[in-house]
């Protein structure tokens, strides 16, 4: 059924993901336009992108759910075409939010899946319904479960299938925020036991703190590719909202610094620039008697960077760090 | 293979639905033996009709000749037109499809497992029939289909063999039931299309001008069983039957297998 | 509505088409109805023999076997013009049998009528003259169905279709009860012609009725031929006078059987 991965020229373990050129289109909808990218064992790597970016229908292609227009996917070195569903050998994960029996409880419902993999001990079972926080409801039906205990069992799903590569479709999606916490804090601590995970998100916070690497998607083709650090050398400088007892000195002052872009957000003073070129101007006003009422950071650079890569009328990254 | 059975089996067991289908089939045929007893004039048009009323072996072959116009084919439907609906409904077709188990295995599984269950179904319902029958009218001997007094142990033989005939051509409809759930995806349209299909064939079939079109039937094998109770016996429809039901059983399954090998997986 | 429907109409619609094309193939290849008047021929007597023989049994006689009986049939749909095959309720059948106790009637068979389904079973009700009423009296004095009054029965579609060659004549019978006067003055009667193999052909005679039964004046004879199944106004060619009340027919028959004795009818309508 399964062929073996085929190492890699230098003799390194294949790519845990690695997708060439891949296309999908629904009618004049370029769904996948054409994506190209590696996840390599044992990191952690974000899809990035705004509604409709073609993240769940990549992530469809590589469950083999639906058949890419061209292009191939590989999973550890195996392809649909060679290995069928040997593919998913070693992988699990949902795709958009995980659906389960309503009619069987959470329990049951995992007991069910995990026949269709040989079978599971129960107290797996129980571990996997500890690690997500769901022992003490899976005795009900998935019926009446909430949306978020439904993504948790999604999660709880998978691990019983201890994957080699989990691939998560926004797993935050529908969780509070303490249930958004506790599902980072599970991917990173799983990856640091070695998992490999390819989780596809809305959010730059999310990616930013758990993954390695980045692609981030707009309208089917890859915007960006890259690690984190080259993601975030592209990010526009911080930018902060002044609000200070003498606006028009605190103007001047800040004009005088060669290292900071000054306008105006409306009646307030925006500036922009490196960390140390903040607090100097917060310095020098304060030398200059100018009383500081308020400093509030813009949105985030990296955040800033995502809507500057994905919105269709975005503009080329500003800021001397692009530059 | 067995692993996704036992995974269809296990969703099953659990299913209120399958339940109700099994317990229909075993108490249904009280209730209808008592009213047909309590009759005032044998349903005279129905094939045994007219020894209905006192004799429990002719109730429980009119029973077969009357319900295999439609009930037969709802009672299949039922369960399997929901079979492959349902994974459209609940969105779960993606649960299990990202789980090593190819399309193939999950389709054999379910065609199995609904086989199965269409055929202890029939054994249910034709167990409870005979006995209900028998219990409420007696066991006198038979007047078989060439005037023939049949002695009531070997009608026994002969009427659960008339019974167990019908698994064929009732495989067949579990088979259009199981296309129609790939197909439509939508459990109501295929738990109703195999009925009415069984009510239109059963009036094509009865139509004297379109008496050509009768041996392709599904529900032309229904009444195969009739040549048991003649004497002497013969078998020829038994066995056109069984080719009729295996071809049509082939073809939706071919049908089936092929949408679902193509179709993309996108809801849920 | 439209996503909803589309997905179900499409395949139901493919379903519907299919039956239809197989329809269509059926035609083509028609290999022709199972129901033939061959295998009713056969089919019909071989049930007939077993329910009489029941009903003899519950009438307290024994001893009447099925091989005693030795039912022959000759089947017939609809008349001459209808083709001798297919399902409908239309069939006739005339069967004789040997009872000792129940001789034939003069033609020699009784009269039974049959549905026959595309099912290849049929419904056959008898003539009451030889086997009874739906009800009967058996042994013990109990009013009980009768078995052989109408009855079920089916057959095997892959028997043997060769003609039986079995042949009943038709029985030729006066349908009118009265002797019709036409405008100038002759006398008409009504002749039916029965299910029978050749129809019925012969000559019929008439007299004016005389009062003390003497033979009266001759009002001609004229010959018939008619098929089965039909039935024929005869007009005599001498004339009725006023004061002719009755008229006795006679028939006497080359194709088909009748009864041969004279049959007086009323004169009906003007007489000049
Ligand atoms: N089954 C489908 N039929 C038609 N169009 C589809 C289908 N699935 C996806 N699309 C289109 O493909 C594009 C990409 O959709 P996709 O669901 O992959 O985006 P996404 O990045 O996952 O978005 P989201 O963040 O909202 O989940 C969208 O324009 C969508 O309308
Ligand atoms: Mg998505």
């Amino acid at each position: 059924m399964t062929t073996t991965p085929s190492p890699r020229p230098d003799g390194s373990p294949p790519a845990a993901v690695e997708a060439v050129g891949l296309v999908k289109t629904y009618g004049s909808v370029r769904a996948v336009d054409g994506v190209s990218l590696r996840v390599e064992p044992g990191e952690v790597y974000g899809m990035l992108g705004p509604n409709g970016a073609g993240k769940t229908t990549f992530l469809r292609m590589l469950f083999g759910l639906i058949r890419p227009d061209s292009g191939t996917v590989r999973v550890f070195g195996r392809s649909w075409a060679e290995s069928g569903v040997g593919v998913l050998e070693g992988v699990a994960g949902f795709i958009e939010a995980p659906r389960f029996y309503p009619y069987l409880t959470g329990r049951q419902n995992l007991e069910a899946l995990a026949l269709l993999d040989g079978g599971a001990s129960r107290g797996r079972v129980e571990e996997v319904l500890g690690t997500v926080d769901l022992a003490d409801r899976a005795h009900l039906k998935v019926g009446g479960y909430s949306y978020g205990m439904k993504q948790r069992l999604g999660v709880a799903a998978s691990l019983l299938r201890d994957p080699r590569l989990l691939v998560l479709d926004e797993p935050a999606n529908g969780l509070d925020p303490g249930g958004i916490r506790d599902m980072r804090a599970l991917v990173k601590r799983l990856a640091s036991g070695g998992l490999t995970v390819l989780l596809s998100s809305h959010h730059m916070d999310e990616v930013e703190e758990i993954c390695d690497n980045v692609t981030i998607m707009a309208r089917g083709a890859v915007a960006f590719h890259g690690s984190l650090p080259d993601l975030r050398a592209l990010a526009p400088e911080p930018g902060h909202l002044l609000r200070t007892t003498d606006d028009v000195a605190a103007e001047r002052l800040a004009l005088a610094r060669p290292d900071l872009r000054v306008g105006r957000d409306g009646d307030t003073l925006r500036v922009a620039g490196q960390r140390a070129a903040t607090t100097g101007l917060v310095a020098d006003l304060v030398a200059a008697g100018v009383g500081l009422l308020e400093l509030t950071p813009t949105q985030t650079p990296l955040e800033e960077l995502f809507f500057m890569l994905t919105d269709p009328a975005g503009t080329a990254p500003t800021g001397g760090a692009a530059a | 293979m067995s692993a996704a059975v036992r995974f269809e089996l296990r969703k099953l067991a659990a299913q209120w639905r399958v339940r109700a289908l099994l317990l229909a089939a075993l108490l249904g045929p009280i209730p209808v033996a008592l009213v047909m007893s309590a009759q005032a004039n044998p349903p005279k048009d129905t094939l045994f009709g007219r020894f209905a009323l006192d004799n429990g072996f002719a109730l429980a072959l009119m029973l077969l000749g009357f319900l295999g116009q439609w009930v037969l084919p709802l009672l299949t439907s039922v369960v399997a037109g929901d079979s492959f609906a349902s994974e459209d409904q609940h969105g779960t077709w993606k649960t299990v499809l990202t789980r090593s188990t190819s399309r193939n295995r999950l389709f054999w599984a379910k065609v199995l497992v609904n086989l199965g269950l269409t055929t202890l179904v029939l054994v249910v319902l034709a167990a409870s029939t005979i006995a209900s029958a028998l219990l409420v009218e007696g066991a006198p001997a038979l007047t078989g289909l060439t005037g023939q007094l049949i002695a009531p142990g070997h009608a026994l033989w002969l009427v659960a063999a008339a019974w167990l005939s019908v698994l064929p051509p009732l495989l067949g409809f579990t088979c259009l039931a199981l296309l129609m759930s790939v197909w439509t995806r939508s459990s109501a349209a295929a738990i109703a299309v195999p009925v009415v299909l069984a009510l239109a064939m059963q009036m094509l079939g009865s139509v004297g001008t379109l008496e050509p079109v009768r041996p392709f039937l599904l529900t032309t094998a229904f009444e195969s069983w009739h040549g048991l109770l003649t004497d002497p016996r013969f078998t020829g429809p038994l066995l056109e039957g069984f080719v009729v039901s295996a071809a049509w059983a082939a073809v939706c399954l071919a049908g089936a297998s092929f949408i679902l090998h193509r179709r993309d997986i996108t809801g849920g | 509505m439209r996503r909803v429907l589309i997905p179900v109409l499409v395949p139901t619609l493919a379903l519907v088409l299919a039956l239809a094309a197989l329809t269509g193939l059926a035609f083509a290849t028609n290999p022709g109805s199972t129901v033939t008047k061959a295998r009713l021929e056969r089919a019909l007597p071989a049930v007939f023999a077993h329910v009489y023989v029941q009903e003899q049994r519950l009438a307290g006689r024994t001893g009447l076997t099925v091989a005693d009986l030795d039912p022959v049939a000759m089947c017939d749909r609809g008349g001459p013009s209808v083709a001798d095959t297919g399902p409908g309720s239309d069939w006739v059948c005339l069967m004789s049998w040997q009872d000792p106790e129940v001789p034939m009637p003069t033609e020699g068979y009784g009269k039974f009528e049959l549905t026959v389904r595309s099912n290849d079973c049929f419904t056959a009700s008898s003539p009451s003259k030889l086997v009874g009423y739906a009800t009967m009296t058996d042994a013990s004095g109990k009013t009980v169905t009768n078995p052989a009054y109408e009855f079920d029965g089916c057959f095997d579609p892959d028997t043997s279709n060769t003609p039986t060659g079995h042949t009943f004549p038709s029985l030729l019978s006066l349908t009118s009860t009265t002797a019709q006067v036409d405008a100038s003055g002759h006398p008409q009667v009504q002749l039916g012609c029965g299910t029978g193999s050749d129809g019925c052909a012969g000559t019929l005679t008439a007299t004016v009725a005389t009062a003390d039964g003497s033979t009266g004046r001759s009002l001609g004879s004229v010959p018939f031929d008619l098929a089965e199944e039909q039935v024929k106004t005869v007009t005599l060619p001498g004339r009725l006078r006023a004061g002719d009340s009755q008229v006795v027919v006679t028939l006497s028959t080359t194709t088909g059987v009748g009864s041969s004795s004279p049959a007086t009818l009323a004169v009906q309508g003007a007489t000049g």
